[in-house]
């Protein structure tokens, strides 16, 4: 197995690829998203009743595989941190169903959620936001195990250990508390917590985001090699496509509510389908100052998600809208074997 | 944090010196002296001025100041003009009758408050949390002096219920029984006045911290949802509780002039109010300064306190000393 450090730097090795053809193997599917809402009403008026509601996911359907890592990227606002918390129940949906392992979330009490919160665990955007500050790194790391009766006395502190161990901290530090610690180091405190229990899936809710680009890689390959480790299946939540192409298998785009285009990460970066996420390719930087290429500049602003356009969702900023786009809004189809996107006009489709 | 304790007291005993400079300079500054407000209208200037001679007011204010502080500083505030009573033997006992008044309403308004504030910040405008509202609409509105008079005319005069004011029943000084029928109707009063300010301060302070990230990480945990509220919100919720507390503290000891008056208790506010009238300087300077210690030792338990709930304050405390 290569280094970490060499595998983002050099992305697609040989023995990458081999490590993804192994994953891909798999095939048995882990969460089952079907038509999942979230609508969160507006409350205005003399009596504060609803008055309207705010569509942050619209009618999602996907899946995500046993131990793959699905990207799920989009602009701020378009709902893919609301999906990511949907899929877990942080929030309740309005609508549609999620399957983790076979199961329908959405049906399940409280108490029988709580218990397959052991399986599935989030690790949150904002390291210093989603520490509590009044508890000390042990306590935070320790309490999963407590509330779910896994271990005790002796066992807590050195599965604590073990786990700060895991992600790179200093188990004697257990008795610091939060502020005590980089961002980078809380973050790897949010993933120790959320390893505590072992589980099957975890949301990465822009787990990267808000630490310094060094910080980051090191973060993602944490992530890669536990993932290699314990067999973890990832959803990791991104607002830009570079990140999430060194750590996904699949990626899916995501636009004002609704998923945009899903397809392999290569499939995606090589043969984009939907204009809109042609026009975030085109928007990552390329390390090569004498490469010229076409860039695709979205203009005007992303409508209010309280109002989304008729039709097609993206016509009021794609350059290749055209009258259909605007009456019809366009269902999900498989344009190749695992690609699949919402578009009535999808790039490269030459006709 | 035996440094930053030092400093804290250290701070708090250089207000207090400012406190009595303020205090002293302020009732001097005040119109109309003691002489022409007690002693006989139309006294000659010759007159007032032996009077004022007696009385150690024609010296200089600085000498006064100097003289009232050292004294004071031994545990003498001097006595009345009018009639020579040590102010001491005047203040303290009104001072531990308004201790009981208040203290009693705002122990009582605490152990509502809080915990109702709590409950709605976790049923935000539900039933629990609109009545507290119009509650809150109504204590702010209804002034001590109405509120007070309403339920004397209601509980007091119309049912016979509890006794109209007073501290005692006559011949009854003592009886704990007859004190605790004396305190209900006051007590009522002042509650439903603190009450408003307090459950809509936890309750926001509770939805606050219940907004937090961490918070949300404790639910994605598993934990039960009594333990997200009591373990992980409520430690957090504390500190600005807690500011307020150690603000309002004072009001223990200043007391309520206005419902004190209204229930003819026996309190300091009342004392301060009529004396104040009377241009009686050492009993108002003596109210002030006490009044003023509270404050700042109420700040001062505060600060500590933030040391002890929240680790983030504790300053200058050893790196590593865990294992």
């Amino acid at each position: 197995m290569s280094t970490p450090q060499v595998r983002v730097i050099a992305g697609d090795s040989a023995q990458e690829d081999r490590r993804d053809e192994n994953r891909l193997q798999e095939q048995k599917t882990l969460v089952e998203v079907e038509h999942l809402k979230k609508y969160f009403p507006i409350r205005g008026g003399f009596f504060s009743h609803a008055v309207g509601s705010v569509r942050a996911v619209d009618d999602v359907t996907f899946d995500i595989r046993q131990g793959e890592t699905f990207g799920l990227v989009g602009e701020s606002g378009c709902g893919k941190s609301t999906l990511g918390r949907v899929i877990l129940r942080l929030q309740e949906p309005t609508a549609g169903i999620v399957r983790f392992d076979g199961v329908d979330l959405t049906r399940l009490r409280p108490r029988q959620m709580r218990k397959m919160r052991q399986q599935m665990q989030i690790i949150f955007q904002d390291p210093f936001g989603s520490l509590n500050p009044r508890f000390t790194i042990g306590d935070i790391i320790a309490e999963p195990l407590v509330v779910h009766g896994v271990a005790k006395g002796r066992e807590i502190e050195e599965r604590v250990a073990e786990l700060m161990r895991l992600v790179g901290l200093d188990p004697s530090r257990r008795n610091h508390y939060p502020h005590e610690f980089s961002g980078g180091q809380r973050q790897r405190v949010g993933i120790a917590r959320a390893l505590a229990l072992n589980p099957k899936f975890i949301v990465a809710d822009e787990a990267v985001s808000a630490l310094d680009v060094s910080v980051q890689s090191q973060v993602i390959n944490l992530l890669s090699d536990l993932q290699d480790e314990l067999g973890l299946t990832y959803l990791f939540i991104a607002h830009g496509l570079n990140v999430v192409r060194h750590i996904s298998d699949r990626v899916g785009v995501m636009y004002l509510g609704k998923l945009a285009e899903i397809a392999e990460t290569d499939e995606i970066f090589g043969h984009a389908a939907h204009p809109y996420t042609a026009a975030l390719l085109s928007a990552m930087p390329v390390p090569n100052p004498h490469r010229k290429r076409e860039r695709i500049v979205l203009q005007g602003e992303v409508p209010s998600p309280a109002h989304p356009p008729q039709g097609c969702r993206f016509h009021t900023r794609c350059p290749f809208a055209q009258q259909r786009c605007r009456e019809e809004e366009p269902q999900m189809r498989e344009i190749s074997a695992g690609h699949w996107v919402a578009c009535h006009f999808p790039m490269g489709d030459v006709a | 944090m035996s440094a930053y304790i030092l400093r804290r007291v250290l701070q708090s005993v250089l207000v207090l010196f400012l406190v009595t400079i303020a205090t002293f300079l302020l009732i001097h500054a005040a119109p109309g002296g003691p002489t022409s407000i007690f002693l006989a209208p139309g006294l000659s200037p010759q007159a007032q001025y032996i009077q004022a001679h007696n009385l150690g007011l024609d010296r200089p204010l600085p000498i006064q100041y100097l003289d009232w502080l050292w004294r004071m500083l031994h545990g003498d505030f001097g006595s009345t003009f009018k009639n020579g009573i040590p102010v001491g033997s005047l203040v303290w006992p009104t001072l531990l009758n308004t201790i009981i008044l208040m203290g009693i309403a705002w122990v009582v308004t605490l152990l509502i408050a809080i915990p109702w504030g709590i409950y709605n910040s976790t049923r935000e405008y539900g039933i629990s949390d609109t009545v507290a509202t119009v509650i809150s609409y109504a204590g702010f509105a209804l002034p001590a002096f109405w509120l007070g008079l309403m339920l004397q005319q209601i509980f007091a005069m119309r049912l016979g219920w509890l006794p109209l004011s007073d501290m005692w029943s006559r011949g009854q000084e003592g009886n704990l029984a007859d004190l605790a029928r004396h305190l209900v109707l006051p007590v009522v009063t002042l509650v439903i006045g603190f009450l408003a300010g307090y459950v809509k301060y936890s309750r926001s302070s509770m939805l606050e911290v219940l907004g937090q990230d961490y918070i949300r990480t404790a639910r994605a945990k598993g934990v039960p949802e009594s333990k997200v509220i009591f373990r992980h919100a409520l430690r957090n919720a504390l500190i600005p509780i807690i500011t307020i507390l150690g603000l309002d503290l004072p009001i223990v000891v200043a007391g309520a002039a206005l419902t004190e008056t209204v229930f003819n208790w026996p309190g300091m506010g009342r004392l301060f109010v009529s004396e104040a009238t009377a241009r009686e300087y050492n009993v108002l300077m003596a109210i002030t300064v006490i009044t003023a210690i509270v404050v700042v030792a109420g700040n001062l338990i505060a600060d500590l306190l933030y040391a002890v709930v929240d680790p983030r304050v504790r300053l200058g405390e050893k790196e590593g000393e865990t294992t």
